[in-house]
């Protein structure tokens, strides 16, 4: 039988769903429960909830094996599915990732403004130069803004004691 | 104390000038951000919650008014220029206000949909001010066994009736309830699916996750699967100014409108989609120019954005008379009131009485700023089209980033939050329903302590889940709901007559 068109992935992806449903069976199965009384046992719900996402990914991953495939956002029903440019997708997830990295370790203007450059690469911007000098300023300025004006703390880093 | 002189009082307090002034930077603020393509209320009001958070209650409520307000208003001016809906209920704002705009019109559009929103605000937020309390007085007889019966019938109902897939939308829901799951039970102590972090104890924060799933989702998405799409902006000539006749085809569809938000925001019907399709294809029905529906038709943007702004304050009515989130939108500003330290339900009335009717004033005062303010500056939000998109959505994802770090100076927020950006990018991919989603994480602890509660009071038995009347006509609802979706296929036909 042949499914059509993004099938497999969404299968892959509906599969892991189910194992997400095991994992959070299999992590409240081997919890130990308080030593006191409860009359509802803090497991009734996780193993609930487990259950009832491991049946409806499993009545799904049926229903796209007889051909419920889904229809990705902003795509009319029927049209060819577009596949995904991995590089691209790429460079946005490392951009997070490097803030994630970095908030921390050299602050915040610097994690920020490296994430700020390369989302407008990812999104196309051909002019890289207007792109880090215009993000580091908008940076800058919003850093100055959040912890002057309104208390919310950020990480220094580097900058720290200027 | 009736209703009216706690009102009275509620517009004494939002009208001093501090809080005039906290009202006045909320609309502008809403505005500029719910005006930026690509994002919907829920995200604009998620992006600017952190900075409500330094000033007092009072103020804070104002300015989160003015903004919710300002972001809905923004939102039309997008669709209707850019053609770009934020959310389902301004797709028909924008199929029929952006027709409008390339004929010429996009004044008269951008006007009937702002004062047909005042209207519908204005009307829709006074039904709110004097049912809300009788509802929350009939609420607070309500025990725990019902509350969960009521909240599984809001499960079932926003599940199934958001995209195409009822399956989908359960799944979503149980991610949702998973999520929701992780962090100490707060009975026993017992740590759940937390795998040895201590950071994860404290449970999984909703604003992030509210806000990643929409903004790191998008940028995800529309990076590496739309890059070769653009934007046409349409331009704007002359002020946006409706004629006379603009004026009589307009205030009919605006109050119908109305009146076909409100009670569907009230009732979980799955947020905004339903009663701006409905409206539409009503006033197709009723218009005395049907050969312009498709083309531009003034008609089709009043009415479905007088039901959008009603229903938005419809769901207001659950929201704070049960503490139940109807929308992504109304769960966003349940998490809202809880960081103010605030807890929506029927007792809500009694316990914070004043807070609430400052809030309801504020409605009221927000709405119209929002009409004298943003029609005469439409042009400067106009400008705001025109920001390229790279730098857009980098402005998009770092703010969303800075929110998750900042909300408790914690890394572990970031990578829940690049996670769940992750799961934002699979779930649009996928064709699954975010809106479930973010019910399932703010309301499934809830549903699990109320359902406890119930069980404690009854010694373990279950019975007593559906032992009383009301219990029992909830469930014949969620059944109906669940076997027979009668309100998706009267949906699926509307949406056949509006496109064709």
């Amino acid at each position: 039988m042949k499914l059509p068109q993004g099938g497999k992935s969404e299968l892959t992806f509906v599969g892991s769903l189910f194992l997400l449903g095991a994992l959070v069976f299999w992590d409240t199965w081997r919890t130990e429960l308080p030593a006191f009384n409860l009359t509802i046992s803090p497991k009734v719900f996780p193993y609930a909830i487990a259950t009832i996402l491991m049946v409806l990914s499993a009545l799904l991953m049926i229903a796209i094996l007889r051909g419920d495939v889904a229809t990705p956002e902003g795509v009319e029903p029927g049209q060819p599915i577009h596949k995904t440019d991995l590089k691209i997708f790429g460079i946005v997830l490392g951009s997070l990732l490097s803030f994630l990295l970095l908030i921390e370790r050299a602050g915040f203007i610097i994690a920020a403004s490296i994430t700020f450059f390369g989302i407008t690469v990812a999104f196309g911007n051909k002019n890289h130069a207007r792109a880090g000098i215009f993000g580091t300023l908008f940076i800058t300025v919003v850093y100055i803004s959040f912890t002057r004006f309104l208390n919310v703390q950020l990480p220094a880093g580097i900058f720290k004691g200027l | 104390m009736s209703s009216f002189n706690s009102l009275m009082e509620g517009f004494a307090s939002a009208l001093t000038l501090s809080n005039l002034g906290f009202g006045l930077l909320g609309t502008f603020l809403g505005t500029l951000v719910g005006v930026l393509p690509g994002i919907g209320p829920a995200l604009a009001i998620a992006l600017l919650l952190p900075i409500t958070y330094t000033v007092s209650p009072a103020s804070a409520l104002i300015m989160f008014a003015a903004i919710y307000y300002g972001a809905m208003y923004g939102g039309s001016t997008t669709s209707i220029l850019l053609n770009t809906p934020g959310e389902s209920g301004s797709v028909i704002t924008a199929l029929e206000g952006n027709k409008m705009a390339r004929r010429g019109q996009a004044g008269a559009a951008l006007a009937t949909a702002a004062i047909g929103s005042f209207v519908a605000g204005t009307i829709a937020t006074g039904i709110l001010a004097f049912t809300a309390p009788s509802i929350a007085d009939l609420a607070i007889k309500v025990g725990a066994a019902e509350y969960v019966a009521l909240m599984l019938v809001a499960f079932t109902t926003v599940s199934s009736l958001l995209g195409a897939s009822q399956l989908r939308g359960f799944i979503a829901l149980s991610i949702g309830l998973v999520l929701g799951l992780v962090g100490a039970d707060l009975q026993s102590g017992l740590a759940r699916l937390t795998f040895g972090s201590d950071a994860a104890l404290e449970g999984i924060e909703t604003v992030p996750v509210i806000v990643s799933i929409f903004a790191l989702g998008e940028a995800l998405y529309i990076a590496s699967r739309f890059k070769d799409e653009g934007w046409q902006v349409i331009s704007m000539k002359g002020k946006a100014l409706m004629s006379r006749q603009d004026w009589k085809r307009s205030w009919k569809p605006w109050i119908r409108g109305t009146f076909l938000g409100f009670p569907l925001g009230v009732v979980p019907a799955g947020g905004s989609e339903v009663p701006t399709f409905l409206s539409y294809s009503i006033e197709k029905k009723l218009t005395k120019h049907p050969e312009e529906f498709g083309h531009g038709a003034i008609e089709g943007v009043a009415g479905p954005e007088a039901a959008n702004n009603a229903n938005a304050a419809g769901a207001l009515v659950p929201l704070l008379a049960l503490g139940l989130p109807t929308s992504a939108t109304a769960a966003v500003i349940l998490v809202a009131f809880q960081t103010y330290q605030i807890q929506p339900g029927p007792t809500l009335f009694l316990t914070n009485g004043a807070l609430i009717w400052t809030l309801i004033a504020s409605l009221f005062i927000g709405n119209a700023l929002l009409l004298v303010l943003n029609l005469p500056l439409v042009r400067f939000w106009v400008k705001l089209l025109h920001v390229p998109r790279p730098y857009l959505f980098a402005g998009i994802v770092t703010f969303a980033l800075l929110g998750a770090y900042a909300i408790n100076t914690s890394v572990f927020d970031v990578q829940v939050a690049i996670a769940i950006g992750l799961v934002g990018f699979l779930f649009r991919r996928f064709g699954m329903p975010i809106t479930p989603l973010i019910l399932g994480l703010i309301l499934g602890p809830n549903l699990e302590l109320q359902f406890r509660r119930a069980l404690q009071i009854s010694g373990g038995d279950y019975s007593t889940l559906w032992a009383s009347p009301l219990s029992k006509i909830l469930y014949a609802v969620l059944i109906i709901a669940l076997f027979t979706p009668i309100i998706a296929r009267v949906m699926k036909k509307v949406r056949k007559e509006v496109i064709q």
